[in-house]
């Protein structure tokens, strides 16, 4: 049933069954897309870096811009001790942006739509950065926790409020992502069917709608790859710094 | 000569590129940004809370006090964690 909103997440088998012991690691539509969006971020900014002429031409141009948005982006929220991380950042800001906004191309694939993705950029981000912490500070780290100026009576829920908000970090993180991708093209699917449904006479509305969702769909698409970098950013921060 | 002229235009551009970075200008993107971050923090530690008290109580076999502690803590931690961010946009 692909008039279905939800149909456009399934994610289904491309090839021959894979398996790895008892996991099922078989290549799916949703493996395709990440290749996809990984080829299509290499072959660009490999492009883009070959040439180094002074007046550039598209591809240079657009691989410098978006080196030096992501530059000030950590240099504005993370200071200069952040600089180390830069290639990180920046290839998990062209890939959540790419997926995005691959996944507007209508029959293609959003893999950032679905929360194990997320989930698990989210994680392997707030693993890095406790380690960071930690390698930086050493057990200092725990500092991070125990906010100063606070009178001993208060300090055992106040220790146990702050872990609690440092645990929520990797689930706004992924959450936000995946709902906003989710929600945006569902509700496009269902504008969408809206229009078929209303045909001719009545569907001119909800068309309109449509077109302007996909613009909302764009901006959300950048949006979010945008936060997501610098949440990022502003948890390094924390990690490099450590000032509450 | 031409050598002399590039560095000169290298150091004002150094220094124009720095005064830039310390402006930080908040555009209406990233207002929409904090927005969308806001919302989520106070709803991410809600469920950290509870899903916390739910694997203490758990453990401990304590149902259902845990889990309604947890869930109290967790909300004070995501309102905590709204005031936080609104600090940090307003210091800017």
């Amino acid at each position: 049933m692909a008039s279905n909103p939800m149909y456009q997440f399934n994610v289904y088998r491309i090839g021959p069954e894979i398996k790895l012991g008892s996991v099922d690691i078989s290549f799916t539509n949703a493996s395709l897309f990440m290749v996809i969006s990984s080829l299509a971020i290499l072959i660009i900014f490999n492009l883009g870096a070959k040439k180094k002429t002074l007046i550039p031409d598209k591809l240079q141009l657009l691989s410098e811009l978006s080196y030096s948005f992501v530059a000030k982006m950590i240099s504005d929220t993370a200071g200069s001790k952040a600089k180390p991380y830069f290639s990180f950042i920046f290839s998990l800001f062209m890939f959540v942006l790419f997926c995005n906004m691959f996944g507007m191309i209508p029959y293609a694939f959003t893999v950032t739509s679905h929360i194990i993705v997320t989930f698990v950029l989210a994680a392997f981000i707030f693993v890095g950065v406790t380690i960071i912490g930690f390698m930086k500070h050493g057990l200092g780290y725990l500092k991070l926790f125990v906010p100063s100026g606070v009178p001993m009576v208060l300090l055992p829920l106040i220790v146990v409020i702050e872990i609690i908000s440092y645990l929520s970090r990797p689930i706004s993180l992924s959450v936000r992502l995946f709902a906003n991708m989710m929600a945006g093209h569902t509700m496009m699917k269902v504008f969408g069917g809206f229009v078929i449904s209303l045909g001719i006479v009545g569907g001119w509305l909800p068309l309109s709608f449509s077109v302007a969702l996909t613009g909302l769909e764009i901006l959300v698409a950048f949006l979010q790859a945008y936060v997501f970098a610098i949440l990022t950013c502003i948890y390094l921060n924390d990690a490099l710094n450590l000032h509450h | 000569m031409e050598e002399e002229d590039f560095k000169t235009r290298l150091k004002s551009a150094k220094i124009k590129a720095k005064s830039k970075y310390s402006e930080n200008k908040d555009t209406s993107t990233s207002g929409m940004g904090h927005a969308f971050k806001m919302s989520t923090e106070l709803v991410a530690a809600v469920a950290v809370g509870t899903i916390i008290g739910f694997i203490l109580d758990n453990w401990f076999g304590t149902k259902p006090w845990l889990i309604l502690i947890f869930f109290f803590v967790g909300v004070i931690a995501g309102i905590m964690n709204v005031i936080k961010s609104a600090r940090k946009m307003q210091k800017k």
